[in-house]
């Protein structure tokens, strides 16, 4: 049984020059359990997070990430992106238990 | 575009191993009493040397290039935010291949490796990480050229002043 | 450098506002302390020292009424030899701390950490100081600093010239400060170990005191509010239409789980807002009641594979081989901290920059609290420390307080607005005491020897909720103090915790699970003694040898007369803790009248803490220690009813009235030296079991819960 991650939201400009720098900004949703806290009998409420991320622009990886317990509740991060070509960003999350989200954004260069 | 093989990543079964081997240490540093102690700057605990050398193997981790913000207190530490700067031109030649961040006290050493190259024209990344206690965080980037260059930062937990 | 805008250049300030209108209008005068720092030059940044030879000590922890402020300035002064009569204290700046990279170490209040956490830093601070001074003189003169003197804020020097700190500041301001400067030896204290006239006791006294509650500022706005009485719940909808139209009512502002009436003076703002229809979505507790939460906790009793604390000997073969077993479950409830002064925060909030005053035990979480609410970098967070009207654990790590007065004020930029909760909220909204039920055991052998005990205890922790990493396999290493750390020789020994959470926020109470836990182990360990038929005074000495506990233990037996046969009608009791690094012991005597009315004649509490800075203050925190145990023992209980407090004020959450305090207080001062041990909070430990120990010797009965209000009995009066 896979779990519920996500939605995901995306800020990107829609819009680039070519060469633009561009900030994306990226958030799922997912509790991000870290394994380390208690439930209300005492007992270690099990770690589930979202373990990878993914980030490709026309196919291409551009970004990706290995995330660990400590990143926060609805995992965000942000990073920059040079505008090459218009096309598709695709951004993947994927849990340690099997979910996985995917997004994509399209972008128009010129 | 190839795909360089990333050899921070290690899977996540050899990292538990590590964890349960790296209980007993917490252990004797948690019993008793909880003290907000009083530390040396730049302190290394064991956990977070070895996840350090597992990473970078013998290259020397060196300070500067790197700018790391967060918040110099945070209430409860359950969503810090977290600012990486790498200063480098970001172009084939000569650009960030990673950032990882580290953290002195968590239970787990390792936050987040993310993987970059000279098509983010800019290396710098933002997240948001939970700080157990008082500690110090460390943020590490690789270079094109396989160079080393890092950045430590103090983070207050307040509300981990127990009594 | 100034913190506060609407201070600069000022000293006194009055005000009386046009916006107060038809309210009560008070003349209001900042208080020395809560001024923009002191100015004169830093002789490290612990010391400000005037050219008129006026000494200003910053403090970094809060006065709470246990003495900090007076002792922590007499740790720096008396390393820096200087004339205790020209030597004032000052809140360190929160903001200034930021910037300069927490240069003023810990400023939490809590754990009776504030002297014996700090000393050795202050003290260095301070000797550091007088380094520097002398050093600054010595170049002044051309001479070697070694073949200088000073005292009592002079320097002098063989040759006959002379001069003060005043005078040599500003020069001494600009040298290194030593890395290692000497510290004096115990035998040559002169300030440490005295009791000065404390620093803020005749405000407190004469009215001046300004607490949080009492600050007003030009244009100032006052805000009451309701949270969900639900714990956990969330605000669902409120009307504001019904209030908006009410007298001096100005807006209304609402949070996730509660609702803020902002109005010109505060009763108009409370009348408004009980008068505000509001709908609380109350989530899933709205069930809980005490005896759903008793049914819990028992749960944790009877469960299978509860988490081991502690494990000496074998409990289960001494058991089994013993000639008497005993058995008995405890039981104790929420309480409330109940502080006098309701928790309140005034915020403003103008373009990017923020100020609070509060009365926090905390001022990182505060201000971190303040910058987190507002979105704003702690750069431009100003936090004005105000002394409080109570602490004992409410104000430090909870800080709602707080984010809700920023909350409120950013809705209103420009406008101070003053939050100050209404004593029912105060009641309802605490950070309780947490409940426990705990089931101990102990064995004897057939001559009535203690071979073996055990404590199962079902508990909600504290930690789990603001530290969860603290938890290490299932237990709570701060609420099995008393038992995983007990001082008895006992062979045989087992300590399981087993941590039951209920929706019911937790928080530090004063002395945290040094008031419950010694309830349990002192009273039992009393239980055992009778059954054995011996005396619970000598029945604990053996398991004692060597621990300095055995040394508090016999001061308050030979204080209470104990081996003498006490008078007619007059029962003891007695009780050993240790707690926060001190070591303590209560004994108490008193009678029974009626079967209910209980007449506690004398107590006496010893109390070890290694040094002492300030002796009188240290005898008022025993004085103080032993009011909040009979306090509690007798009166206080919070219970749950509908998943909400039941209780709202003190008619139905009485404290110790002043008719009931015990016409012998006593407290046996007896610092052994060699190690700094909290007092804030160690004396309370011993109270409560020592009454009831007492209470059993006169009546036979043996209480296990608390309070015994509910067991038929009251204090005489």
């Amino acid at each position: 049984m896979t779990s519920r991650i996500g939605p995901a939201r995306i800020r990107m400009p829609a819009q680039a020059k070519p060469g633009e720098v561009f900030e994306v900004r990226t958030m799922v949703e997912h509790p991000n359990e870290s394994g380390f806290r208690h439930d209300n009998l005492g007992r270690p409420i099990p770690r589930h997070i979202v373990t990878s991320f993914e980030c490709t622009y026309n196919g291409r990886e551009v970004f990706s990430a290995k995330l660990h317990p400590a990143i926060s509740t609805n995992p965000y991060m942000t990073f920059f992106v040079k505008a090459v070509d218009s096309g598709e960003f695709v951004f993947t999350w994927k849990d340690d238990q099997g979910g996985v989200t995917t997004v994509t954004q399209a972008i128009t260069v010129a | 575009m190839k795909r360089h093989k990333h050899d921070s990543h290690d899977s996540y079964g050899s990292h538990d191993r590590h964890v349960a081997g790296r209980r007993r240490a917490l252990q004797a540093l948690a019993a008793g009493a909880c003290l907000l102690a009083v530390r040396p700057a730049l302190a290394t605990p064991e956990e977070l040397a070895v996840a350090l050398k597992e990473t970078f193997g013998d290259r020397e981790i060196r300070r500067g290039r790197v700018k790391l913000e967060i918040p110099r207190l945070a209430e409860n530490g359950n969503i810090v935010p977290t600012v990486i700067t790498v200063d480098s031109p970001m172009t084939e030649q000569d650009h960030v291949r990673a950032i990882h961040i580290f953290s002195e006290k968590n239970p787990v050493p390792r936050v987040l490796e993310m993987r970059l190259g000279p098509w983010n024209g800019k290396a710098m990344v933002s997240a948001r990480i939970r700080m157990a206690q008082t500690q110090q965080v460390l943020a590490v980037a690789e270079m094109s050229d396989g160079s080393v260059w890092s950045a430590a930062a103090d983070i207050d937990v307040t509300v981990s002043s127990c009594t | 450098m100034t913190h506060a805008r609407f201070q600069e250049g000022r000293r006194d300030f009055l005000v009386k506002s046009a916006a107060v209108s038809g309210g009560l209008m008070v003349g209001f005068h900042m208080p020395a302390f809560a001024q923009a720092a002191g100015s004169g030059p830093e002789v490290t940044h612990w010391v400000v020292i005037q050219p008129d030879d006026t000494i200003i000590v910053r403090i970094a922890r809060s006065e709470l009424g246990q003495g900090t402020f007076t002792g922590l300035a007499q740790l720096v002064a008396e390393e820096l030899d200087a004339d205790w009569s020209k030597v004032r204290s000052e809140y360190a700046d929160v903001n200034m701390h930021i910037k300069r990279n927490k240069i003023f170490r810990d400023m939490s209040t809590g754990g009776s950490r504030g002297i014996r956490d700090s000393q050795e830093y202050v003290r260095q601070g301070g000797a550091a100081a007088r380094e520097m001074l002398i050093a600054a003189a010595a170049q002044q003169w051309g001479v070697p600093a070694s073949e200088c003197k000073a005292e009592k804020s002079v320097i002098t020097h063989p040759s006959g010239r002379k001069t003060t700190y005043g005078k040599v500041a500003a020069a001494a301001s600009k040298l290194e400060i030593p890395k290692a400067p000497k510290l004096k030896d115990q035998k040559d204290w002169k300030i440490i170990g005295t009791s000065p006239a404390r620093f803020d006791i005749p405000e407190k006294t004469n009215g001046k005191q300004v607490y949080a509650a009492d600050v007003r500022l030009p244009g100032m706005l006052h805000a009451s509010i309701v949270q969900v009485p639900v714990f956990g719940g969330k605000l669902k909808s409120y009307d504001e239409s019904r209030v908006k139209g009410m007298r001096g009512v100005k807006k209304v502002v609402a949070g996730e789980d509660w609702v803020a009436v902002v109005a010109d003076n505060w009763w108009r703002a409370n009348q408004a807002v009980k008068a505000l229809p509001v709908e609380w979505d109350v989530g899933e507790n709205g069930n809980v009641s005490s005896e759903s939460i008793m049914a819990f906790l028992r749960t944790g009793l009877e469960a299978d594979n509860v988490p081991v604390a502690r494990k000496d000997g074998d409990v289960e073969s001494a058991f089994a081989s013993a000639a008497r077993i005993v058995e008995a479950e405890y039981y104790s409830g929420y309480l409330n901290h109940a502080t006098m002064e309701p928790q309140t925060a005034t915020a403003l909030f103008t373009d990017d920059r923020l100020e609070v005053w509060c009365g926090t035990q905390n001022g990182e979480a505060t201000i971190a609290a303040a910058a987190e609410t507002a979105g704003v970098p702690l750069d431009n967070v100003y936090v004005h420390k105000m002394h409080a009207g109570g602490g004992f654990g409410r104000r430090g790590p909870h800080q709602e307080y707080t984010k809700q007065a920023v909350k409120i004020a950013q809705a209103m930029p420009g406008t101070p607005v003053r939050l100050q909760w209404s004593r029912e909220e105060d009641m309802k909204q605490g950070r309780y005491r947490p409940v426990s039920l705990v089931k101990v055991r102990g064995a004897l052998d057939k001559d009535g020897n203690w071979i073996a005990w055990s404590a199962r205890q079902a508990d909600q922790s504290i930690i789990a909720t603001v530290r969860p990493t603290m938890i290490k396999d299932g237990v709570d290493p701060i609420n099995t103090r008393c038992f995983v750390d007990n001082p008895y020789k006992v062979a045989n020994f087992l300590n399981e915790y087993a941590m039951r959470q209920t929706h019911v926020p937790p928080g530090f109470w004063r002395a945290v699970a040094h008031t419950n836990n010694p309830f349990v182990r002192e009273c039992f360990i009393d239980e055992l003694a009778h059954a054995a038929g011996k005396d619970p005074y000598q029945f604990r000495r053996p398991f004692l040898e060597g621990k300095k506990d055995l040394g508090v233990l016999d001061a308050v037996a030979r204080a209470i007369g104990w081996e003498k046969p006490a008078a007619k009608g007059v029962h003891r009791g007695i009780a050993v803790v240790d707690s926060y690094g001190s070591y303590t012991a209560a004994a108490v005597e008193l009678s029974v009248e009626g079967g209910t009315v209980i007449d506690v004649r004398r107590v006496v509490v010893a109390i070890d803490p290694g040094h002492i800075v300030h002796a009188d203050a240290v005898k008022a925190q025993v004085e103080g220690g032993i009011i909040w145990g009979l306090s509690a023992i007798m009166h206080e209980e919070i219970t749950i009813q509908d998943g909400r407090v039941v209780q709202g004020n003190f008619t139905d959450y009485p404290v110790l009235h002043l008719a009931e305090v015990p016409p012998k207080i006593e407290a046996i001062i007896m610092p052994t030296g060699g190690f700094w041990g909290g007092v804030g909070e160690p004396p309370i430990g011993g109270v409560i079991p020592a009454i009831n120990n007492a209470l059993f010797s006169a009546t036979g009965k043996r209480i296990r819960s608390m309070p015994l209000k509910n067991h038929g009995f009251s204090y005489k009066t």
